[in-house]
């Protein structure tokens, strides 16, 4: 089974250095070192790991933003140069177009992709109800919630039809309910689409929840502390989070995480 | 109206109230208005303050009856109407392109900033001497005024507008594989209609102070003219007929705008 998925890579990262460099004063930060890892075709993956551990920088170098400083980054076995459209990103804050409705923030994308047609516009209709925001198409962004605009930006990053979604803390605003919801919907959505993902959280639970791995991040530099492997059944249902398996999971990545943190002197939260 | 009767009733609501609340505050400008008219007549009437100086309400309509049948002051209208049309025009379409790409291009702003940034503080009036002297006392060298003093605010806004561009925007926008000008139309150009409108409707003050000032200073024909000329000859009545025009030209000039502005924003939160 292992060996027939690990012929498949969607995505590797090899030897992945990432270095920001002040333009001003010229000093640098390592955000990311020597990442190796690689995501089978459809997999769900979560990445946690403290503040400024660099999640946020693997995404943006896997969408294009940044270019490594040493290794490499491979999409379906080409190297990434920038971004592309068979990716597409649910970002840590909200990137609406104030001045444009729900419809046609949806439609963004594939508008800048010059590829709207009536396809496309059924499709952005499915996954607006997809994520729950039927009778919402007019609505402009300032009348939603912030769990609502949350789930236009996921929508819209469906609505590309993208063969890789990136997430990063996409339900980090949500209260605990609406945010157990979208795990749910998200999952139904995966599993409907299975579409690669990565999904970034700084909660354990919903990682546990969510991934068919988790990849634990550790801090200065930014590295790949584990691997693990969630072999929870599928389809999950909410009540998994209270099975013993389950918490087992959790605790052994808390430990990770605080082991982490403790090492360079940051609170767990 | 249509549209508001589709939304929900609490949205439905909100709008009827607030069309009875400006309804109101119209009803009580109007009046305000009425009341100063009649405080005005009342002072010159009784001679509160001396006629000569503030003329009254119903003799500046007796004026303004006698000026709008005579062919000579529809050509002082025409005249003023054509050098701001002309000025204003231009300012806009000079000043709105040039002020976004500067915006835009850090190297191009580095290039005009300081002219921008003086001359917008500058009066310009104070160039008025040397703008007769190379242009004429024509309408060339109103036009040119009216120009200048419109240009700057509306350079400077479209500027200001874009370099306070959201980067979530951009971010989102690039993700998908925009291109500079895709982003500039969907982001950019979109986010600037506010400044700009604002920017716009200062240059629109300006202009007409512009129109008035050069007229003033040096001119054959114009509203400008033909109420500096009035006013030294103590047709009071007559002068303010030009004022009248100038201000209701202004308040019109900007309810446009104001239009202008309620029909881009209307996604805006009230
Ligand atoms: N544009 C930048 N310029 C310079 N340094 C940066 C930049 N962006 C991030 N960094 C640094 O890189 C490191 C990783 O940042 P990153 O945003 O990737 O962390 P993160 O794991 O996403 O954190 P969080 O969980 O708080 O979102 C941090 O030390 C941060 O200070
Ligand atoms: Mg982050």
């Amino acid at each position: 089974m292992a060996s027939a998925a690990a012929s498949n890579p969607k995505l590797q990262s090899q030897f992945l250095d990432v270095t920001y460099v002040n333009n001003k004063t010229g000093s640098e930060v390592i955000a990311l070192k020597n990442i190796n890892l690689t995501i089978e075709e459809g997999e769900f993956i979560c990445i946690v790991g403290p503040s400024g551990c660099g999640k946020t920088t693997f995404l943006n170098t896997i969408i294009g933003f940044i270019k490594p400083s040493n290794g490499s980054i491979l999409l379906d076995n080409k190297k990434i140069e920038g971004p592309g459209r068979d990716r597409s990103m649910v970002f840590q804050s909200p990137s609406l177009l104030p001045w444009r409705n729900v419809k046609d923030n949806v439609m963004y994308g594939v508008e800048l992709q010059k590829r709207v047609t009536s396809e496309t516009k059924k499709i952005a209709l499915e996954y607006i109800e997809m994520v729950g925001l039927k009778g919402f198409e007019n609505h402009f962004p300032h009348e939603l919630s912030g769990g609502m605009q949350q789930r236009v930006n996921l929508a819209r990053a469906l609505t590309v039809d993208p063969s890789l979604l990136l997430l990063d803390e996409p339900f980090s605003a949500l209260d605990a309910q609406t945010r157990e919801f979208m795990q749910q919907e998200l999952l139904r959505i995966w599993s409907e689409t299975k579409k690669t993902s990565i999904f970034i959280t700084h909660q354990i639970d919903e990682a546990v929840f969510l991934a068919d791995r988790v990849f634990v991040f550790g801090a200065r530099p930014g590295h790949l502390v584990d691997d693990i492997k969630i072999q929870l059944n599928r389809p999950r249902a909410l009540k998994i989070k209270r099975e013993p398996q389950f918490l087992k999971y959790v605790d052994h990545i808390w430990g990770l995480i605080e082991h982490e943190s403790s090492k360079q002197g940051f609170e767990v939260e | 109206m249509k549209k508001d009767e589709t939304i929900t009733l609490g949205k439905f609501k909100q709008t009827k109230k607030k069309i009875s609340n400006s309804q109101r505050n119209f009803m009580i400008s109007t009046f305000s208005v009425i009341a100063f008219l009649i405080l005005w007549e009342v002072c010159s009437y009784y001679k509160l303050v001396n006629p000569l100086f503030i003329s009254s309400p119903l003799k500046i309509v007796e004026a303004a009856g006698a000026l709008f049948v005579d062919s000579a002051y529809l050509n002082h209208i025409g005249v003023s109407t054509y050098e701001f049309a002309i000025g204003f025009l231009f300012a806009l379409i000079i000043g709105i392109p040039i002020g976004i790409f500067a915006g835009w291009n850090q190297i191009f702003n580095a290039i005009i900033n300081p002219f921008v940034s003086a001359l917008y503080v500058t009066p310009k009036v104070a160039l008025l001497p040397i703008i007769i002297i190379a242009f004429g006392i024509g309408i060339t060298s109103k036009i040119v005024v009216v120009f200048l003093m419109a240009f700057f605010p509306i350079v400077m806004s479209a500027q200001k507008a874009m370099s306070t561009l959201d980067q979530n925007l951009i971010k989102a926008a690039r993700s998908f594989t925009a291109s500079e000008f895709q982003i500039f139309r969907t982001i950019a150009l979109p986010s600037t209609v506010p400044f700009l409108l604002n920017g716009i409707r200062i240059g629109l003050g300006q202009g007409l102070i512009a129109i008035v000032v050069g007229e003033m200073y040096a001119s054959t024909a114009g509203i400008g003219y033909h109420l500096t000329h009035a006013g030294q000859n103590l047709k009071t009545a007559e002068m303010f007929v030009g004022v009248a025009v100038i201000a209701i030209s202004g308040v019109i000039l900007t309810g446009m705008i104001g239009l202008i502005e309620k029909k881009f924003s209307s996604w805006k939160p009230e």
